[in-house]
């Protein structure tokens, strides 16, 4: 059973929903004094969120904190900005992780069977330092996005289909399940706010241009810097330019690398002009698909290095490889010191 | 190529397995919902985005248009008629697949070789990545289906059998395999559970399987201190599950063969190359106890991490990495007729596996003969007839026999 103060630990679960859909708040009604601490606890979330990359718990008044929740995922969607998005969603589900480390195992099952785990506890403590048995399909859904070596499912214990894992282990597959969550709540449209929630989307706004230049020189230029390619697209590119064929998965890096630091189709389609082979409508088609041009829907990013290395296209590496573990990581790194070469006397 | 007679001859048989045998075509699970794509014959034209009803539509479709080879996808849409990015991928199947082409074998330099495609150098065994003269990589393969490369190719599959049961916790009724009907088996998976996974978790199922990543150290290799006294070195132990178990009888079994250019190969200092010689007795004896980890003074953990990883290969299963994580592959239907060599796909039980013998049960037709000029051909095995190499030489032979020679293009029909 969750308390009422679970409930403002963990304002995703349907318990939680519930509580919110029985005080039975009128959007048209949130302009209401009363509902003003709610207003400033939800806005507050967003700004921790824009600030630390983390939202607090304020448990002690949880009828202000529980509805704060489903406020807040309005202000951020009415936000409409792709960053705050994701680093909400982000913060809100780290500190779940904080709360869920201090659970009990059996809360934590609690949640994690919210979102369809297969999970179960260790009982006879014959594992030694594990608490859970995970499905590998749960575990998979939530660890391949990190990168140290222990998360990977072959160096995981494994037994019949279950993954073994520490309390903090699971609590951080956890946390990934709950950002994709709500990042999914916030993938939705909302037609309209009351002008006093809109006036603190405002505020919101002008906090993150503030903030916003951190993120804001994230974003690539326009132009195509070939001296900041990474080993394996350099190889890659040097290789077609000569007239020499690709593997598919080269072909497919090099493509979706060139797309995404913005090549336009036309260019990277030319580029297979050489071959005797060409086919201008096959390879256009291919390049329009990775774009996402034609279907609209896909656009595809470059494979990461791991992916690249068991492909065996990434041949060499270099210090900057070291770093990061995808292409376009590579490139973004190398751009700032390209820059630095080229920008600054002009600037001077 | 093929001469006009020899390959009427092959689409009459094909056009006769599929009219007298459609009925054992067996459809995929949701039908519906499977994009098919088919090699046609004359044409050598890959159709792709068809989809069909039901199974009685799709063997019709079998019996006209008579294709060299039938495939349907791994994955569910959907549309599956539409372009790929309009279809809807709605989950895949999970799919392994063992060929021959990625297992090299002491054989494959007898009865394989390959031509460079841009400037005509050849060689036997399997093409390189690219070619030594011009460095093009695009061959015109020559490989056979080879009694010893299937062999090589079935224990793979044992092994990859093995590692989806104790590990990943499939039942043997959730797993289906199949011979090819070439150079290898296939291992299908359709369990709910790992239908929506990404082409990341595959890659994580992959590296798994292969034991790409693995990390000697994240499976009890380390070391720990026993009462407060200096640290020892400890390891994995032959009876664990998983690959704690894997690494340490690999580990074992690398100390029991390895010679000395072995041991050279994997970068181990020369003393602990003398010491590992010198001292492997003592070695394997140590498995009775705590295993060998701790036992030299000499042989650190970096050696051992060296050691661990060669032994871990040979237990790792060494599959198509691609086949796995392409979310969108098509695969070969269970029971048509393979278009390079006349056998059938056929799915073999699996606890029969052992006993299967493909140039047997992938047989599609058992009667009648035809007389044909072959070139060149190695030995060959069909049913119990085994036939030595031929080179420049018309014979006799029974249908299937012939059908390979000349799916190969080994052979020409003799008029
Ligand atoms: S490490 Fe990554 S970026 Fe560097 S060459 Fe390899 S694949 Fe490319
Ligand atoms: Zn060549
Ligand atoms: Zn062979």
């Amino acid at each position: 059973m969750f308390t009422k103060s679970d409930l403002a630990k963990y304002p995703f679960i349907p318990e939680a929903s519930k509580f919110v859909k029985d005080l039975d708040i009128k959007i048209d009604e949130l302009a209401n004094p009363e509902y003003r601490s709610v207003l400033n606890r939800a806005q507050e979330r967003i700004e921790e969120a824009i600030q630390d990359a983390l939202v607090s718990r304020k448990l002690h008044n949880y009828g202000i904190e529980i509805p704060s929740f489903p406020i807040a995922i309005m202000m951020v969607v009415a936000l409409a900005n792709s960053y705050i998005k994701k680093r909400y969603a982000l913060a809100e589900a780290k500190g779940v992780y904080h709360q869920l480390e201090a659970e009990d195992s059996e809360k934590i099952i609690e949640i994690a069977k919210n979102f369809d785990w297969n999970i179960k506890l260790i009982e006879d403590g014959s594992t030694g330092i594990y608490d859970f048995s995970l499905h590998f399909t749960n575990f998979l859904k939530n660890g391949t996005v990190f990168r140290d070596e222990k998360w990977k499912l072959v160096n995981r214990v494994m037994l019949q289909g279950d993954v073994f894992l520490t309390k903090s282990e699971a609590s951080r597959l956890l946390q990934e399940e709950v950002q994709r969550y709500i990042e999914g709540k916030l993938n939705v449209k909302i037609d309209f706010l009351p002008p006093n929630i809109m006036e603190r989307v405002e505020q919101l706004k002008q906090l993150l241009i503030e903030k916003g230049g951190k993120f804001r020189s994230e974003s690539l230029p326009k132009t195509v810097v070939n001296a900041a390619f990474p080993p394996c697209i350099r190889e890659l590119y040097d290789n077609i330019k000569s007239g020499h064929h690709l593997s598919h998965i080269g072909r497919f890096a090099l493509t979706s690398f060139l797309i995404n630091i913005g090549m336009t189709v036309e260019t990277v389609v030319d580029l297979f002009r050489s071959f005797s082979d060409f086919d201008e409508r096959m390879t256009r088609y291919q390049v329009e698909h990775i774009a996402g041009e034609k279907g609209g829907r896909t656009k595809y990013i470059p494979p990461r290095c791991d992916t690249l290395r068991t492909h065996g296209v990434c041949v060499s590496t270099d210090n900057i490889c070291r770093r990061i573990h995808h292409p376009l990581a590579y490139y973004r790194r190398k751009l700032r010191s390209v820059k630095k070469v080229v920008i600054k006397p002009q600037k001077e | 190529m093929r001469m006009g007679s020899s390959l009427s001859f092959v689409r009459n048989k094909f056009a006769e397995y599929y009219r007298s045998n459609s009925s054992f075509i067996q459809p995929p699970t949701s039908i519906e919902k499977r994009e098919f794509g088919f090699l046609l014959l004359k044409e050598r034209f890959m159709l792709r985005h068809r989809s069909f009803e039901n199974v009685g539509v799709l063997r019709s479709f079998l019996k006209t248009t008579v294709p060299s080879d039938a495939y349907y996808s791994g994955a569910y849409y959907e549309r599956p008629e539409e372009k790929m990015e309009e279809k809807g991928w709605l989950g895949a199947d999970l799919i392994f697949d063992i060929d021959a082409d990625h297992i090299p074998t002491p054989c494959d330099k007898n009865h394989d070789s390959w031509v460079c495609k841009n400037c005509g150098t050849v060689d036997k065994g399997l093409p390189p990545e690219k070619c030594p003269e011009c460095g093009e990589q695009k061959f015109d393969e020559k490989t056979w289906p080879c009694e010893v490369c299937l062999e090589t190719a079935k224990a793979e599959t044992l092994k990859l059998i093995d590692i989806l049961s104790k590990d990943f916790g499939f039942s043997l009724e959730e797993m289906r395999v199949s011979f090819s009907g070439h150079r290898g088996y296939h291992l299908h998976i359709e369990h709910e559970q790992v239908r929506e996974m990404d082409q990341m978790a595959r890659k994580e199922i992959v590296d798994y399987v292969v034991g790409i990543g693995l990390e000697a150290t994240l499976h009890g290799l380390e070391k720990t201190s026993f009462d407060n006294r200096s640290r020892i070195l400890v390891g994995p132990n032959l009876d664990e599950n998983g690959w704690r178990g894997r690494i340490a009888r690999g580990t074992y079994e690398f100390l029991l063969t390895a010679t000395l250019e072995d041991l050279k190969r994997i970068d181990l200092k020369r003393h602990v190359v003398k010491t590992l010689l010198d001292q492997r007795e003592s070695l394997l004896e140590s498995w009775k106890e705590k295993g060998p980890w701790g036992k030299m003074k000499n042989v650190g953990v970096e050696s051992w991490k060296k050691i661990a990883l060669h032994g871990a290969q040979r237990q790792a299963a060494k599959i198509d990495t691609v086949v796995t994580t392409d979310i969108h592959r098509l695969i070969r239907l269970s029971n048509s007729l393979h278009g390079k060599t006349g056998f059938k796909k056929i799915n073999v039980p699996i606890r029969g596996i052992e006993d299967f013998d493909p140039f047997k049960g992938a047989v599609a037709f058992k009667d009648g003969s035809v007389t044909v000029f072959v070139s060149d051909s190695p030995k060959l095995r069909v049913g119990e007839q085994i036939y030595e190499p031929f080179k420049e030489q018309k014979v006799e032979l029974p249908t299937a026999a012939a059908l390979l020679l000349l799916c190969k293009g080994a052979a020409t029909v003799v008029e």
